[in-house]
Parts: C-alpha cells; structure tokens; sequence
C-alpha cells in the first residue's frame, strides 16, 4: 500500500467487499459447483475455436526489427512546405487569444533565440536549436514524454495562401510542471528546413551540434510503413499498448480514417503474429492497439488484439526495444 | 482423475475464489452480473491454463482477464450461462451489506461513476485490490511508466471532477493512513 494517495484512500470505503477481505468462499457449495462444471469441459476443444485460423510467422516482426534503423522525431513538415523562396511579411507570429491557445505561423527559420523568447512570452516552455545541414544536437537530450495529452498541440499544417511556412496552435493549459517543448530547426539539402517538436521531460541538454550520422530513412517493405515515424499520418503520437477507444480520438482529429488489422498471436506470445483479417467494422473500444501503418492517404491501419498481452506481439517486446520515437 | 492440469486449477481456484469474487462484486451492480464475471473469468483461466503464470502472479493475471471480461459484459456480449446460476445466491449474500453510505459518500461514488471505464479500473485496482504499480502493470499487461502516467492522469482527473461536483472532504472524511506525508 506504498503507493496508496488521498484520492484511494477517499476511495476505500466505497467498495462493496471492503478492501483486503474476500468475496466468496471457496468452499460454499456454488463455488464447488462451478468448480465442477468448468472443468469438465475439455479444455482442448474449447480453446480450438479462436485459433482456427493459424498463419504465424515471423514475417510482421522482421519488418518490426527492421524499421528500427529508423530515427524517427516528433512531427517533421514536408520541407517542401517550408522552402524560402519569397520575401514574406514577418519571420514568425505567435499570438495567445484568452482561452490560453497560442497560434504559431513560421515562415523563416533562423531566428531561433528570437522565436524562442517569444514562445516564453506566451507561456509555452519551448526550447528552440537551429541546427546547419549536416549536423544534428548531440542526443538523447531528454526523455520524450509518453503520453501526451491530447489537444495540447496540433499537427503543423500549411498557412493557406502561402506556399512556405507552417502554422500550428498549442494549449498552453495543457502544459504540466517539468515538460518542455523542443524544437530543432533543421536545414535540408537543397534549401529546405525540417522542424521536430517533441515534448520532453525537464531537464532538457542544451543542443550540442555534433555531425549527423543518423542513418538515412530506409524501410524493409516500402508497402508498410509506421504511421507513427516522422512524416507519418500519426507522427508525434504512440499508438502501442493503448486501446481503441484511446486511439481513434486522435485519428479522428486528425481527419483519418481507421481500418483494422485483427493479429493471431501464436500460443505463449513468442513475438511475431499472424493476420487473421484486415476489415473496415469497428472493433471493440477495449481493443488493443500495437502498431499503426500507413495504407494509402488517409487511412491508416491498426494492428490489433481482443486482449492484452505481456508483450507487444510486433516487437516482441516494449516497442522502446526496437523503436525510437 | 489424477490430472496434474487439473489439480493445478483447482489449487489456483481455492487460492483466488475470494479475490476474484471481491473484484466482481466491487464492479457489478447486481449478484447476477458479478456471478456471470466469476464463471466466465474462470473458465477462460481453465480454457488457457497454459499461459495462468505460476504463484502469486496468477491472481494478477486473472484480474487481466476479469477486466477483459468485464468489458466484454458491459458492451453486452457474453450471455448469461447456465453455471454462473450456480453462484447467484453466494454473491447476493455479499450485495447483502451495502458499503457505507452518507450525503458525502454517495456524492463521491457518484463523481467516480462518471470516470472513464479505464480511470476507474486504475483507482480501483490501488484502492481496493490493493495493487502496487508493478502489479498492475502486470495485471494490465502495459509497462509501469504507463501505470504511473495513467494513474497520476486518473487522480488529476477525479479530483476536478470532485472539485466541479462541489464535493469538499472535510479533514476528518479523508481517513489519511498513519504515517504517510503528503
């Protein structure tokens, strides 16, 4: 009961059986009867039916291990998006309405310290490092956060109108103590720049500039690819070991579109999984998510599970094994 | 009959009949409901012997399958079975004595109604099972970093709604246990 705050405590006295006593025994005469039916039910034939369908192999987790040699960072916009071409009014904007909301519009990005100090201003934790092509801050600088809270920022998008520059908005109310928002400018071969916003953990490294020697973006199947990853319909969000109705919200903000991989998990979860079908009926919201792939625009495949396992089956094991986010 | 499979089920119902059944009980709002949990919970054990983890992590991983269980009944998927009558009368001897009621209890346990399904899990595995991070993150099947999120998530979020509800707790009501700082 180490762990036990206020809120348990307050808690305790609602429950029907009082915290720490039994239910049921398990010599009453019901429980003996039960007891008695279930096992005389042959365990063999009962289990037989949700497996009928068995095409495991390891074929999903090598391309799970394999797309480990990706690097993927927070939300990165299309460099397309962010070439300077035009002279345009201002470098960036960043104005606060009442409610909190910060709306971001950047349409150079040099200016790092300056956009920076005015994210201060407004109330959102940012650090901001603009790192020259080729090189890249020394990492990890911090632990990226697990869970963010939804709504606190939205996926960069175009600025209509404007052919450079993105926009974004941030719920400041939605910062906790002790996280910050890092943003790493980056200029790309040819004239682009990318920008990765990851929320971390405090105490953030400053931006040690070391060469890039991350290796280069390659995927085992070109035909399957991590939502998630950078660039990703999902990037910046996780999707593992969380349940449907965890996941669909955000893919629902996002204007996607969900279908569903339902996952044969061979017996005792070795890693690796089958696939029983792919299908667009919704599935149960206490459903298990462990991986999400791009298909086409707009839709985006979840790898699920009726149940929980010890394990993610895509990775055989924690996803942080084999993918950094 | 000298099934070792057999016997093993058996030691492991004895073991975990009187937590199980707590466990339903605290969640179902009717005898018959809990009933349908307990059967159904150990009936998917004995179908899936083969993964029931040795010693005390078994009454964890039953939790995770009750849990699942639960969910299943609540979005009305699992029928009423002829076995789980058997234990009707036992858990209405439990529904018997109603937990402690009050004008602050009952607005309490109405607030906590309204949680999110997995908010409640979570508070209800620390406060009534008694469950540790570890534990649950066992039970759960999900890494301890994400319970410790989660659950400092579901505390934040029945606290505003303690708060928007008007409850107060008096210091008296918060029955704080010795020894602990806040």
């Amino acid at each position: 009961m180490k762990h036990i705050d206020e809120i348990e405590t307050m808690m305790r006295p609602l429950a029907r059986v009082a915290p720490g006593r039994s239910g049921g025994s398990p010599s009453g005469a019901g429980a003996r009867t039960l007891l008695a039916s279930i096992t005389s039910e042959d365990p063999g034939t009962a289990v037989a039916t949700p497996r009928r369908v068995q095409r495991y192999g390891p074929r999903r987790l090598v391309l799970g291990l394999a797309a480990a040699a990706v690097v993927a960072t927070g939300i990165v916009v299309d460099p397309s998006l962010l070439r300077n071409g035009h002279s345009v009014s201002a470098a960036y904007a960043v104005t606060k309405d009442s409610d909190g909301i910060v709306y971001i519009q950047v349409r150079d990005f040099r200016d790092a310290a300056g956009l920076r100090k005015r994210l201060r201003e407004l109330g959102v934790p940012a650090i901001v490092d603009h790192v020259p092509q080729g090189q890249m801050c020394r990492g990890p600088r911090a632990t990226p956060m697990e869970d963010i809270p939804s709504g606190l920022y939205s996926v960069p998008e175009n600025i209509p109108g404007e052919r450079n520059g993105w926009q974004m908005r941030i719920d400041t109310k939605l910062f906790e103590p002790g996280q910050t928002f890092v943003w790493t400018i980056t200029d790309l071969p040819g004239g682009g720049s990318s920008t990765s916003t990851i929320l971390m953990k405090d105490p953030v490294a400053p931006c040690v500039l070391v060469p890039d020697d991350t290796p280069k973006m390659k995927e085992a199947d070109s035909k399957v690819r991590r939502a998630t990853r950078k660039g990703g319909s999902l990037a910046g969000y996780r999707v593992d070991e969380k349940t449907v109705g965890e996941v669909l919200p955000e893919i629902e903000k996002r204007g996607l579109k969900a279908v569903y991989l339902i996952m044969a998990i061979p017996p005792g979860n070795p890693g690796g999984f089958g696939e029983l079908r792919t299908q667009e009926k919704p599935v149960g919201k206490d459903w298990v998510v462990w991986e999400a792939e791009d298909v086409t625009s707009g839709v985006v495949r979840l790898l699920v599970t009726d149940k929980r396992y010890d394990k993610n089956p895509v990775y055989g094991g924690p996803r942080d094994n084999v993918i950094r986010d | 009959m000298d099934d070792p499979r057999l016997a093993r089920f058996e030691a492991v119902y004895r073991e975990t009949f009187g937590q199980i059944t707590a466990y339903a009980v605290r969640r179902c709002d009717s005898p018959q409901d809990a009933a349908d949990i307990v059967a159904e919970t150990f009936t998917i054990a004995w179908r899936r012997m083969d993964e029931l983890p040795p010693g005390k992590e078994a009454t964890l991983w039953l939790y995770g399958v009750a849990r699942n269980v639960l969910a299943n009944h609540r979005r009305g998927e699992i029928r009423r079975q002829a076995r789980s009558v058997e234990l009707d009368v036992e858990m209405v001897d439990l529904y018997g004595a109603a937990p402690d009621t009050g004008v602050e209890l009952t607005a309490i346990a109405e607030v906590f109604r309204s949680l999110p399904d997995d908010d409640r899990e979570l508070l209800s595995l620390v406060a009534w099972e008694g469950l540790d991070r570890r534990q649950i993150a066992t039970a759960l099947g999900v890494s301890r970093n994400a319970v410790r999120i989660r659950l400092h998530r579901a505390r934040r979020r029945f606290s505003r709604a303690l708060v928007e509800a008007g409850v107060h707790l008096t210091p008296e009501s918060r029955l704080l246990p010795a020894g602990r700082s806040l």
